[in-house]
């Protein structure tokens, strides 16, 4: 298996709560995805949703930017509140919303665009920089956060489609970073990713957390071990247990965590 | 035996052994269907299809070169008589063909006897009188030589009947044996007919690309023969088309091009907008419910018939403009035919070609282009602009191209909304034609097959021809290079 170059640090005390949720339901159409999720996902933390497909993690994840508005037959019923403002109050414009909460998603997906202009895409839609000069700060800055600008600074202006895997999955976490959010919700950003890949977009999430409250949905226990201080744990739309990263996994409260942790369910 | 009946035969014999062949491989395997090779039916198929091809196409090989054979044989004593008739050959020819089939038709309506429309002969009668008895018109009266190659000509095509027929059956018979022997359990019937279905497919294949090649043929050996008869530099570069049929014309295609390229800008500056907005409505904005509705209703658009719209043209559009833009309005307009008529109309009419197109194209950009947009905090109008669109690019200019040269090939609207004269002019309020209106104009009157009145629409068709094949080809190649930009 692949070793780890890094151990994310666990100090998690005193810290902020960003997002809290409480009884949140999902339903799509008249499937209830999402039952009764309560869970305070702490500020300038790392934290991993983890279980078996079909849980409903990246659903709730989706439900944190509100991305799961563009789809029709969703409904989502409970509170979601980031720094004790309820997203989804009438008077938050979801758009708004999702410059504040930047999502990287499972699969890389660049704009057919240049590399620049697939950073330069949020600041500018947001107006962030008064002129060009600042435009090109802001976007070498997100690029050097996505650990990517050594490799791509001599060519901004080749596309972004033309990159490897994980260089793309690196550029739409720098697209991601460049409009300043607070929160990166992360879909399973490794799974299209082979190790080597794998292993630079952890070292930039745990250099993330410095800015950023990062929740990440993944599969890989190893990877959730690796990179989180904060473990959600979830089956069939349940939030089965959540806790600090150590805890889950080295002693889970709850028998189906320990199954799904040992390998017998999943 | 005519060739119906013939055909008849050949496919009742296919039919028997197929019944056969099943049985012959089956009782060659005492009845017992695993021991054969091939499932019973391959070993039936496999002899009707060895009765059959072989013999029917032998049959429709023979029924194109019969006629052309005993052409050539009889032509050859023609000459002399087109010579002394100051006649093309050609004539004479239609004229002794005219003859033979008027003495078929006497014959079988019973006016003459067979050995009478062989011994015919001018001297005694007047051919011309008892064919028109039996229902025959010819146009002038029969001297001996057409006579005499008609009743040639009859006799050479009652011997390749003969001939023809035998054949014919001979080698259905031979091939219905041969495979019959063949059907033995270790032969591979299912092998055999697999390859019969392999060629059949080529075969439709090549039907389609040898017809494309015939038409193109025909089109350059027409313009070449124009070319013969009108210098190509006057019929490219002179700005005046003035067709007259007694001579002294001037064909110049100018006007033509000015008024195709003029009334196909109008009318994709009408198709292109309204199409690509009604496209991106379509795919991003309408529910499923209002899409399932929308999009079919648009695309009945497209299942007009052109004439249709033409009517349209003339009757709504026409009269509708000149009220505003005539006399009584602005007073640019003289009469309902013009530029902007057919223009509007034909946009009208592209409307579903693009938006069909781009809507497939939009749908085709992956769902997680939208999702890393929309998750960037863009709107939706935003993420159309600044991401889908310049994705589906490539794709919505392909369609554009096509539009386009689907307005350059439309001819109903522009002869009935463009009016039919050909100038260079700016003003979109007047009359002007385009190329495919004048091609209809110059080939439906009484012209000589043989005068540049007459050949100049192949030229015009080989022009038009040439432009819409490099829009078609650079809107393929435009698509195909910037297809797999987001893969």
């Amino acid at each position: 298996m692949y070793d780890t170059p890094f151990r994310a640090e666990r100090d998690v005390s005193a810290k902020d709560t960003k997002i809290a949720a409480r009884e949140v339901q999902v339903y799509y159409g008249d499937t209830h995805a999402i039952k009764d999720v309560s869970v305070d996902i702490l500020d300038k933390t790392v934290t991993a949703f983890i279980g078996p497909s079909g849980c409903g993690k990246s659903t709730f994840l989706r439900c944190i930017n509100r991305m799961n508005d563009t789809i029709d037959i969703a409904r989502i019923e409970g509170l979601i509140e980031i720094d004790g403002e309820d997203i989804y109050d009438r008077r938050v414009d979801p758009v708004q919303l999702r410059a504040k909460v930047g999502m990287v998603f499972q699969k890389p997906n660049p704009f057919p665009k240049s590399i620049y202009d697939n950073v330069a895409y949020g600041p500018k839609i947001h107006g962030l920089a008064k002129n060009k000069a600042e435009l090109d700060e802001i976007v070498e800055k997100a690029l050097r956060r996505g650990a990517i600008w050594d490799e791509v600074k001599d060519r901004l202006d080749a596309p972004g489609t033309g990159l490897s895997g994980g260089q793309q999955q690196r550029l739409c976490i720098a697209r991601a970073v460049a409009t300043e959010p607070e929160v990166l919700l992360m879909d399973e950003p490794c799974s299209a990713l082979d190790p080597i890949a794998t292993g630079q977009v952890e070292e930039l999430i745990d250099e993330l957390r410095q800015d950023y409250s990062v929740v990440i949905v993944t599969h890989s226990m190893q990877q959730a071990a690796r990179v989180s201080q904060k473990t959600a744990f979830f089956h069939l739309g349940n939030l089965v247990e959540y806790g600090d990263t150590d805890k889950i996994f080295t002693n889970p409260q709850d028998s189906r965590t320990e199954s799904y942790i040992t390998g017998r369910i999943g | 035996m005519p060739t119906s009946w013939l055909v008849l035969i050949v496919l009742a014999l296919a039919a028997v052994g197929y019944v056969l062949g099943r049985q012959r491989a089956l009782s060659g395997a005492g009845g017992d269907n695993r021991k054969l090779h091939s499932l019973p039916s391959y070993y039936g198929s496999n002899v009707a299809m060895k009765v059959a091809v072989p013999a029917l196409i032998a049959l429709a090989a023979w029924l194109i070169l019969q006629p052309l054979a005993v052409e050539t044989t009889i032509r050859a004593d023609l000459a002399e008589e087109a010579e002394r008739s100051e006649r093309p050959i050609s004539l004479v020819m239609s004229d002794v063909r005219r003859v033979a089939n008027g003495l078929d038709t006497a014959i079988e309506r019973g006016v003459i006897t067979r050995e009478r429309a062989a011994n015919m002969r001018t001297e005694f009668t007047d051919v011309r009188e008892r064919l028109a008895e039996a229902g025959v018109a010819l146009g002038s009266a029969v001297n001996s030589n057409v006579l005499e190659a008609a009743q040639r000509y009859r006799g050479f095509s009652a011997i390749g009947d003969i001939a023809r027929t035998s054949f014919v059956l001979l080698l259905a018979v031979g091939g219905f044996l041969y495979a019959l022997r063949e059907s033995t359990p270790d032969f591979r019937a299912r092998n055999t007919v697999e390859t019969g279905v392999r060629y059949l497919l080529i075969t439709a294949a090549c039907i389609a690309i040898l017809t494309t090649i015939g038409i193109i043929l025909s089109l350059v050996f027409n313009t070449i023969e124009f070319f013969r008869v009108y210098p190509a530099t006057e019929f490219f570069f002179s700005t005046t088309w003035s067709p007259s049929f007694g001579g002294g014309s001037e064909l110049g295609i100018l006007p033509l091009l000015w008024g195709t390229f003029y009334i196909s800008l109008i009318a994709l500056l009408v198709a292109v907008p309204i199409g690509l907005f009604a496209a991106v409505y379509l795919s991003e904005y309408a529910s499923k419910k209002v899409r399932g509705v929308a999009k079919p209703a648009i695309e009945i658009l497209a299942g007009i018939p052109t004439i249709v719209y033409g009517l349209f043209a003339l009757l709504t559009v026409g009269p509708l403009l000149l009220s505003v833009f005539g006399d009584g309005g602005l007073g640019w307009m003289r009469a309902g035919t013009a530029v902007m008529t057919a223009g509007l109309v034909m946009g009208i009419m592209l409307i579903p070609f693009v938006s069909s197109l781009s809507d497939d194209i939009i749908n085709a950009v992956p769902q997680s282009m939208r999702d890393g947009s929309y998750g960037l905090g863009a709107t939706k109008s935003e993420t159309i602009k600044q991401v889908i669109l310049p994705a589906a690019l490539p794709g919505i200019v392909g369609a554009i191209l096509l539009a386009a040269s689907r307005a350059i090939g439309e001819t109903m609207i522009v002869v009935l909304g463009a009016g039919a004269a050909a100038r260079i002019s700016g003003n979109p309020f007047e009359a002007m034609t385009t190329v495919t209106a004048k091609i209809v104009s110059q080939l439906t009157g009484d012209a000589d097959f043989q005068s540049p009145e007459a050949l100049v629409a192949f030229a015009l068709g080989m022009t038009l021809f040439v432009i819409t094949l490099g829009l078609n080809v650079f809107a393929l190649y435009i698509v195909r290079k910037y297809r797999e930009q987001y893969e």
